[in-house]
């Protein structure tokens, strides 16, 4: 599996465009973003004002805050992007004749969600640590202070955050990840697979408003409860939990005769739910891909 | 040769396509039987079934009907017996923004087998050590070709499944891979599925061959044997067109700018010339000849039809 893995980054790693523009574009990008910042704070005195009246600045904050950016539509299509390449393009090179042979088909499979997911995390992690270390040299330059000061509680603290934020992030990304996975097998493109993923993504987030819909129509308004299964949902909710250690109370039918129809979920429920989408993704796209003919 | 069987189909058929207007039926019913220690040639015309036979047997594409077997191992069931083939399948293709050593690092890594001293070898063996380090890119497609073939060894496998291995080499490269071919069978026993349509290529490398044609095998057997009394006969005539009408009653020809290649035996050359002369064709040489395998395949598939 060591060796399976190695090949997988191998690959990824060696496509230097791919990587580069969809993966190490992030911590690139941080680097970009703090060099103009710098140099604007360094040399302009209005700026350095401009700064210190702004809102405090926490390390906590800013070092968590980058683990948002796989969930907002930018940072979703480069992801997606990037899982369509890592699928579909065994397909564009015609180079899944050489490796299907070689090995077990659901562990080729297996092995490109975990070396995508590796990379992710790694992109994410040095993102984060960049842009923490970014905020520390400009806040410094504009002589604006920098807390919390660092104490094993802090530290404590942070770590728990950190990591539920990373995690939430993380599993945000693989069900995405699915989606494009999905849909670059099917089209067999990873032009296909950027297009139907990002398709899959919306059709998932309008869901709500299609249910409510139908259950205007139809006058059965409990079918609205669907929505409470979707990926979309539980990670809100699960970030709720994380935020405020409360479920996420949302209820669609805000004002109307429906209005007793209340989602409040457990934590429980939530994480049960976005473990059986990312572990049924992955399965649908192990068993489309056993079955598939590779003919190109 | 051994006794072992290296390959066997049975009843193999693959349909592709699932509204009746639209499907084709590549393979039908394939029986075949490989045994180890040969190099066995797999002829067809273009759409014959060939690469879809190729791809069933190492488990790229699911067979409609039927089973393959490899060293008495069903391939879908026990994939892993695919650990004892290397395969070069349609052309050879790569991860262009990867070096050519790196590809072979991928491979041998994906197949669990990855020993750095052995890919040196291999490039050195297929003459690519110089330029292992170039992107697959920038390789012409006979370097490809070589790389493919370095791919196909890399787990040194006991069979070796080519799909037009000498595709874009030059004829040194193809004499250099027919010789590498039959060293690998003669010297180190490996057994060599190969399908080619240089036919040339074929008769002086293949101990066996199948003629496979609409998704039928037409024909089977020892490259000898198939051609065995299959002798042709040369025929330069004035006036030629004249010539070919009139043997064409008699024996199957094949026409030529200058001569006319009868199927007949040595035995019939005195009925031919007697039928030009009495003809009014003026006869200038008749010569027996071998058949060669490409007359012969040619024959058969006309015999057959064929959507090529």
């Amino acid at each position: 599996m060591r060796n399976l893995f190695r090949a997988e980054w191998i690959k990824i790693a060696g496509n230097r465009w791919v990587a580069g523009c969809l993966i190490w574009i992030f911590p690139i990008g941080a680097v970009a973003f703090f060099a103009v910042a710098g140099l604007v704070l360094a040399l302009s005195s209005s700026a350095r004002t401009g700064l210190r009246q702004d809102e405090v600045f926490l390390w906590t904050e800013q070092a968590i805050g980058v683990w948002n950016f796989p969930n907002n539509p930018v940072g979703r299509l480069i992801l997606l992007g990037f899982t369509a390449v890592v699928f579909a393009g065994e397909y564009q090179w015609q180079t899944w004749k050489n490796v299907v042979p070689r090995n077990r088909r659901a562990a080729l499979i297996l092995i490109k969600f975990l070396a995508l997911g590796a990379f992710v995390v790694l992109a994410f992690s040095l993102m984060s640590a960049l842009w923490t270390a970014g905020w520390a040299v400009l806040t410094r330059i504009a002589d604006v202070s920098y807390g919390p000061r660092i104490t094993w509680a802090v530290l404590q603290d942070f770590g728990e955050d950190y990591a539920l934020a990373a995690g939430l992030a993380f599993t945000s990304t693989l069900i995405a990840a699915g989606y494009a996975a999905l849909a670059a097998m099917l089209t067999r493109s990873i032009l296909g697979g950027v297009i139907a993923g990002f398709a899959l993504t919306f059709v998932e987030n309008l869901s709500i408003v299609a249910l409510m819909l139908i259950g205007w129509f139809l006058d059965i308004p409990r079918i609205v409860h669907l929505y409470r299964f979707t990926p979309g949902y539980n990670l809100i909710n699960v970030a709720s939990w994380i935020n405020d250690n409360a479920p996420n109370t949302m209820r669609p039918f805000e004002e109307s005769k429906y209005s007793d129809i209340v989602f409040s979920d457990s934590l429980g429920f939530s994480v049960a739910l976005l473990a059986l989408w990312v572990f049924g993704l992955i399965a649908l796209t192990v068993t489309l891909f056993q079955r598939q003919d590779i003919t190109s | 040769m051994s006794t072992e069987i290296a390959i066997e189909t049975r009843n193999l058929c693959k349909t592709f396509g699932r509204r009746a207007s639209k499907r084709i039926e590549a393979v039908k019913h394939l029986n075949l039987e490989v045994r180890a220690g040969q190099v066995y040639g797999f002829l067809g015309p273009n759409g014959a079934g060939k690469s879809t036979t190729i791809r069933m047997m190492l488990d790229l594409i699911h067979s409609t009907a039927g089973d393959v077997y490899l060293y008495g191992r069903h391939v879908h069931r026990h994939h892993e017996i695919l650990r004892r083939v290397g395969t070069l399948v349609e052309g050879a293709t790569f991860y262009n923004f990867l070096s050519g050593r790196r590809n072979l690092e991928v491979l041998a890594r994906t197949a669990n087998c990855y020993d750095p001293r052995r890919i040196e070898q291999l490039l050195e063996q297929v003459g690519l050590a110089e330029r292992a380090n170039q992107r697959v890119k920038r390789y012409s497609t006979g370097m490809k070709q070589r790389l493919g073939l370095a791919a196909a060894l890399l787990s040194d496998p006991d069979l070796l499944i080519l799909d037009e291995p000498t595709n874009g080499l030059d004829p040194g490269g193809m004499h250099e891979i027919r010789t590498f071919i039959r060293r690998l069978v003669d010297e180190q026993g490996k057994t060599v599925f190969l399908s080619s349509h240089l036919l040339g290529e074929v008769e002086q490398v293949c101990d066996r061959v199948a003629i496979i044609n609409l998704g039928e095998i037409v024909r089977e057997g020892a490259v000898d044997e198939l051609l065995a009394g299959k002798s042709t006969l040369r025929v330069e005539a004035r006036p030629l067109q004249r010539a070919a009408e009139v043997l064409r009653q008699y024996w199957p020809i094949v026409t030529n700018e200058t001569w006319l290649t009868v199927s007949a035996s040595h035995e019939d050359s005195p009925h031919v010339v007697r039928r030009l002369v009495e003809a009014g064709v003026d006869v200038y040489q008749v010569a027996a000849q071998r058949q060669t395998l490409e007359e012969y395949f040619l024959a058969v598939v006309r015999e057959n039809g064929s959507h090529a």
